[in-house]
């Protein structure tokens, strides 16, 4: 502190040549701001390029609509990975999206106060929990529970299992549920007393005003946080890759093995040679991922400046 | 007057509105029940699982296995372990002193970083041979018994290299859109960068490393890269939190600053940077929390083999699998026996890893911020 007060007040006196120091400083953090801009551009431009250059390899007909995935046999038909990707996500926000937004609710508007601030850090850990530890537990007690639930359904005599978009599907929903709960817990959380006030003083309960008046008031931000867990499903890739069996078909049911893009990207990427076919068609197939964050972004920018309006 | 006549049906009503009302009330906490449930009993399985394999304290050969670099492994490992030990065995005694006390006294304020010195000595000095064994073995693809000492070193070494990398930057383009940026334009183009950074997954990350750090460097796979790609990986976090912090520095501390004739650059160094200090550490915290719990890229850019020869070597351009990675392999690759085992081990080292990290990120995040200490 004494050597800061110092410097604080040496500062008049000295001359051009601390100026020249503050100017460099100055352009040190100008540049590293223009370095996050840059890594981004970077980014895009490196996977655009080797991905265009995979789809002129493979063909983009194949890639969209082929159904079998052998890049050994010289086949790169992209729709089971496709199919995979956007059903195991889309299944993890059904199943884990309107419940998180549901407790997220009871946990800020109805739960005693220090149930509210257990449950928000429990959250925060399952935010943090490594995805290869949700895989691992999921491989070990999820797909052998859903391999019984599957043949009792299907009978003992079907071709089915634990692994496939069903244990996907629910490992992901698992996942994503503490994302969507907190961003779920800040939306409802900043919804202003008084609008409260307002529906109480009508004599609405404390349970309706939160199911009618508190939900719809934040329902854009309540969209985001469905839309942000939909992105983080999609683009899951070790967890996802550990219970959804690795078949490179479209599968029959939902019991049956298939794959995802991330997944079937990271098994490949350790035996594909960089430069081949082989190589580049996977980051053809990782454009659809980036794609989906990018509308995700968009889809932010546009919510939240519509919601600026409001009041 | 009509009020009086029709009280009879508004309370039979309002009866009923409140039988249903503690229906929802009731099916909205078993909801909020069944969210929860499976992070506490996941938590609390892992930790009675896994405790075991990465507890068991036994003696063993000094050096275990010849790797070469062990012996400062050991050192370090027990260092670490007794200086948590003695800082959480004196948070309790520091509290019962400064019960009370506005200003905490100073023996009080000292007491657990004594404790913990105390404990790292103790636990390097006499008890680094004594250390958990699944800590310190190598991995075995084939046999049982493996252990996760050079993973653990790997994770660690990761989280230095790429907060080097990513704090930095991510603090000083933090300061520059929060204090010195003026074309809104560039603001502008730099938030809607660091957005895109945010949401995109790992796995792209993974791709842009390999692409970039490990096919035209032409190192094969490194640490290095494996850095680079999570440096990258925490830059929106580490600007966003770190931004937050700055902003909430109080308007009052700059002016008076400035009104004293110190230049911006000056005031943001040595009035705003104290100040917001605390939310900056707990960004950087976070970050390695990140870096601990990341798989996916690291597999691209960084291995997932453990060699003998360079086990415990702090060389960057070596490769190497983190915690994660080997909780991965393990169950994808793996041949040994007991992988169950290794396995719940592993992970319950990175629970309590990934826990710790984020109760010291809650607890740095409350210094700052509103109540922050102040310059």
């Amino acid at each position: 502190m004494a050597a800061a007060a110092r410097m604080l007040r040496g500062t008049n006196a000295q001359g051009g040549a601390l100026r020249m120091a503050e100017r460099v400083f100055r352009l040190t953090l100008g540049a590293c701001a223009t370095f996050a801009i840059l890594a981004t551009a970077a980014i895009f431009v490196y996977l655009a390029r080797t991905g265009v250059s995979g789809i002129a390899q493979a063909g983009i007909g194949d890639l969209t609509t082929g159904t079998r995935w052998k890049p050994e046999a010289g086949s790169y038909g992209g729709l089971p990975l496709v199919i995979g990707t956007l059903a195991t996500a889309l299944g993890a926000v059904l199943l884990g999206g309107i419940g998180s937004i549901l407790a997220a609710l009871w946990a800020v508007e109805l739960a005693p106060k220090w149930v509210r601030a257990t449950y928000r850090r429990f959250m925060t850990v399952g935010v943090a929990i490594p995805s290869v530890v949700y895989g691992w537990l999921a491989l070990v007690h999820l797909v052998p529970l859903l391999r019984s639930f599957a043949v009792g359904i299907y009978g003992p005599d079907a071709q089915v299992g634990g692994e496939g978009i069903a244990a996907a599907s629910l490992l992901l929903g698992t996942m994503i549920a503490p994302t969507i709960v907190i961003l779920s817990f800040d939306a409802i959380a900043q919804v202003p007393q008084s609008i409260r006030d307002a529906s109480y003083a009508l004599g609405v309960s404390r349970v309706k005003t939160g199911l009618f008046v508190v939900l719809p008031y934040v329902w854009r931000r309540l969209l985001l946080a469905l839309f942000f867990g939909f992105g983080r499903a999609a683009g899951e890739t070790m967890a996802v890759q550990m219970v959804i069996g690795g078949a490179r078909k479209l599968p029959e049911n939902l019991f049956r093995p298939t794959t995802t893009i991330s997944a079937q990207v990271v098994m490949d990427m350790q035996n594909a040679r960089p430069g081949t076919t082989e190589s580049n068609v996977l980051y053809s197939m990782s454009l659809v991922l980036l794609l989906v964050s990018v509308l995700g972004v968009l889809a932010t920018h546009l919510l939240s400046r519509k919601s600026k309006g409001a009041p | 007057m009509t009020a009086l006549a029709s009280r009879p049906q508004r309370s039979i009503k309002r009866r009923n509105d409140r039988t249903g009302e503690r229906v929802l009330y009731g099916a909205l906490a078993v909801l909020a029940a069944i969210v929860l449930a499976p992070y506490v009993v996941g938590i609390v399985y892992l930790l009675a699982a896994g405790a075991m394999r990465a507890g068991a304290f036994s003696q063993y050969a000094v050096p275990l296995q010849g790797v070469s670099g062990e012996t400062g492994y050991r050192l370090l490992l027990s260092a670490c372990m007794g200086f948590t030990l003695g800082y959480v065995v004196g948070l309790a005694p520091r509290a019962v002193l400064a019960r009370g006390k506005s200003p905490r006294p100073r023996l009080a304020k000292a007491l657990p970083r004594v404790l913990g010195l105390l404990g790292a000595l103790t636990f390097a000095l006499l008890l680094r041979d004594h250390m958990p064994r699944f800590l310190l073995t190598l991995p075995s693809e084939t046999k049982a018994g493996g252990g996760v000492g050079p993973e653990l070193f790997n994770s660690v070494l990761l989280a230095a290299l790429s907060t080097l990398l990513s704090a930095p930057i991510g603090v000083g383009a933090a300061l520059y859109l929060a204090r010195f940026a003026r074309a809104k334009r560039f603001v502008t183009l730099a938030r809607a960068a660091l957005d895109t950074l945010a949401s995109l997954p790992s796995i792209i990350y993974g791709l842009f490393g390999f692409l970039l750090f490990v096919v035209m460097m032409n190192k094969g796979y490194s640490l290095f890269a494996g850095a680079c790609s999570l440096a990258l990986l925490n830059l929106p976090i580490m600007v966003a939190v770190s931004e937050e912090s700055l902003r909430n520095v109080p308007r009052d501390l700059e002016d008076a600053s400035l009104a004293l004739g110190t230049s911006k650059v000056r005031t943001a160094l040595f009035v705003s940077l104290p100040y917001a200090w605390p939310g900056i550490l707990s960004a950087i915290v976070l970050s390695i929390g990140r870096v601990f719990a990341e798989s996916a890229p690291l597999i691209m850019t960084a291995g997932t083999t453990v060699s003998r020869a360079t086990a415990y070597s702090t060389d960057p351009l070596r490769g190497g699998e983190s915690l994660a990675v080997h909780l991965w392999y393990v169950n994808s690759a793996g041949l040994a026996p007991d992988r169950d085992a290794v396995s719940a081990g592993t992970a319950t080292v990175l629970l309590v890893l990934v826990i710790a990290v984020n109760a010291i990120a809650t607890r740095l995040a409350r210094f700052g911020g509103a109540n922050g200490r102040g310059a």
